[in-house]
């Protein structure tokens, strides 16, 4: 086996020399010899080239870094929207958080607004008359529905899709009471289940 | 060459060729070493001659493309979020610090390096043709000396761009001296600002010059700088070798000063030439010429580094165009100007000299316009080119060291001798307390 870093080895030897050597060390028994010696200059050369590598590779390292943030801007996932007795019967619309809070009597449930197919905001379509409605959960009497604009997808009034591309139904999040000051607080980072009240 | 190569042999003999054969090949075969020649003398590749100062030029120049690139994902260019953004990566964004720290270091020592690779030209006549064929190097020098400017003003508009009180009195300063110029100068600041103040036109401007249209200028400019550099025969040394030969009848042989375009040049291919004796004074370009900028380019990002580790980047206060620092002082690069706009600005009765105009204007103008000139001008002989300090360039090397010595002088006067109302301060002297406004 003739390493690459032998290169540097025959450096300033003659061939002649180097066959020379070579025959002086079978001779001398050890076959292996010049495949197993490494000379000062290719240990250098080595420890040079590896040093420069890890120096650079150190470097590169602390620029990727730098572009993963440890500080966010972004508003908060867990935010407070205002207290009970703010909301009216019914569904409420916060845009810029694209949710629904939904109020009926005294339980609260937030379904969020972004379609579960390519993330657009659906639009609460009132209906004109009641609609009977029977999903695998539940059957009940809907006054409106969500309808997706971008791509015809369509929600039951209970966020369950029947039409177009949505993969899944809409999304509830969790919510809490505010123990200092009795606001209703909206989690959008906790998930929950379609069944989720918040009994106030 | 062996029959069969590993992918790692593949990838490496180019850098280590075993053999005169491999060595001829690889600058042929290798894209990123195929602006170099094959064979490059010895005295270009020394320590002492060029003290490769155009090569850690382009290395900064390869180190702050990098950071920059880095920092352009990391900071926006708006009045608003500009500082708050800088002082996150002061003190939020992992590395961020390092990456600000050696993106300033490494422009200032551009500055300053490009600025030594031109004395370094001038004092080796190294703008001069030789005896080789269709030689410009008066051309290239012009290059270089457009380079010089564009560095300049790219480390300029880099000074705005943290939105902080220093840089934004530092442009103030600067672009006023630019408003002094005659005819042109009250357009030219109101276009550089995009308005008559500094606002989100002069930054957003500043940052598009400082991230796109100047360092493109450099590269095309660069590029053609390195391609004059070979069409001129290499470095000027080279012409001082070929010098001592007695020019004889050449066969056509492969050789350095033999080529087509030599031939276009000459009536028949058996050109009179001078021939530099290849086994005595050259090498193989790879790995001679290739492992030597290796080891000045990590030089260049070690010392880089240190320094940076050394000094770290001020971030002062967000800019307040309300309160004006006292001194107000540009980058130091400019202060022998501003040095200049101070002590040419007298009265004459009650006629005022504007300073800013002779000091930030004319004598800048001249000098620029002297350095285009001059290769023009130059009467030293062949014999002068690439030789350190020749006799007979005695004169105009003293008038070139004393212009130099000079600027220098009223550099480190303006950096570190002036202080409050730009009056006179020795080191050990205090500044007097200034009253803070708010």
């Amino acid at each position: 086996m003739k390493s690459w870093f032998d290169r540097f080895k025959s450096k300033g030897e003659s061939e002649q020399a180097k066959l020379e050597r070579i025959k002086a060390e079978i001779l001398a028994g050890d076959a292996d010899a010049p495949a197993r010696k490494t000379s000062r200059r290719s240990f250098l050369a080595r420890l040079g080239v590896g040093a420069t590598l890890v120096g650079l590779a150190g470097q590169a390292l602390a620029y990727l870094r730098a572009l993963k943030p440890n500080v966010l801007y972004e508003e908060p996932q867990k935010f407070k929207v205002g207290t009970p007795d703010q909301f009216g019967e019914g569904g409420k619309f916060l845009e810029e958080r694209r949710l629904f809070v939904f109020k009926e009597r005294s339980t609260f449930y937030a379904v969020s607004a972004a379609c579960t197919h390519l993330g657009c905001t659906v639009k609460m379509q009132k209906l004109n008359q009641p609609k009977k409605v029977k999903t695998r959960q539940r059957e009940f009497e809907e006054q409106y529905e969500f309808h997706c604009p971008c791509h015809g997808s369509k929600y039951y009034g209970d966020g369950t899709n029947y039409a177009g591309p949505a993969p899944r139904p809409l999304d509830y999040f969790k919510l809490e009471v505010s123990p200092d000051d009795g606001q209703i607080i909206v989690d959008m980072a906790q998930v929950v289940d379609q069944n989720f009240r918040l009994t106030v | 060459m062996q029959a069969k190569r590993s992918i790692w042999e593949k990838a490496v003999w180019t850098w280590l060729p075993a053999s005169a054969r491999e060595a001829g090949d690889s600058v042929v075969r290798n894209f990123l070493l195929h602006w170099f020649p094959a064979k490059v003398s010895r005295e270009s590749l020394s320590w002492g001659y060029s003290f490769w100062l155009g090569t850690v030029s382009a290395m900064l120049f390869l180190i702050l493309t990098v950071t920059g690139t880095v920092l352009m994902f990391l900071y926006v260019p708006s009045v608003e979020r500009a500082y708050l953004s800088v002082k996150d990566l002061e003190y939020a964004v992992s590395f961020g610090w390092f990456l600000r720290g050696l993106h300033r270091i490494s422009a200032h020592l551009m500055v300053a390096v490009v600025f030594m690779h031109m004395v370094r030209v001038f004092l080796t006549a190294a703008y001069r043709n030789g005896t080789a064929t269709n030689q410009n190097r008066p051309l290239n020098w012009i290059v270089g000396v457009a380079l010089l400017l564009v560095t300049l003003f790219l480390s300029f508009t880099g000074y705005l761009l943290p939105w902080d009180q220093l840089a934004y009195w530092a442009i103030t300063v600067g672009t006023n001296i630019a408003k002094a110029a005659p005819v042109a100068g009250e357009w030219m600041r109101f276009i550089l600002l995009g308005g008559n103040t500094i606002e989100q036109n002069t930054l957003i401007r500043f940052y598009v010059l400082h991230c796109f249209f100047l360092p493109l200028v450099v590269l095309v400019l660069f590029s053609y700088h390195m391609w004059r550099v070979r069409k001129d025969g290499g470095l000027a040394c080279v012409d001082k070798e070929s010098l001592g030969q007695k020019k004889e009848e050449a066969v056509p042989i492969p050789s350095k000063t033999y080529s087509l375009l030599g031939i276009t040049s000459g009536t028949t291919v058996h050109v009179k030439t001078s021939l530099v004796d290849e086994d005595k004074h050259t090498v193989r370009s790879s790995p001679n010429l290739t492992r030597r900028l290796l080891v000045v380019t990590l030089a260049t990002l070690a010392v880089a580094s240190i320094l940076t580790l050394i000094a770290h980047a001020p971030l002062e206060e967000a800019a307040n165009p309300a309160i004006t620092p006292n001194p107000a002082k540009a980058p130091w690069y400019f202060l022998w100007l501003q040095e200049l706009v101070t002590i040419t600005t007298f009265s004459i009765g009650g006629f005022t000299i504007n300073g800013a105009l002779i000091g930030g204007i004319i004598v800048p103008g001249i000098l620029v316009a002297a350095a285009i000139a001059w290769p023009y001008f130059d009467k030293s002989s062949v014999r002068a080119v690439g030789v350190w300090f020749a006799m007979e360039r005695r004169r105009q090397n003293l008038v070139f060291l004393l212009v130099v010595l000079f600027i220098l002088v009223l550099t480190v006067v303006g950096t570190f001798l002036r202080g409050p109302y730009w009056h006179f301060y020795w080191p050990w002297e205090h500044w007097p307390e200034m009253p803070k406004k708010f």
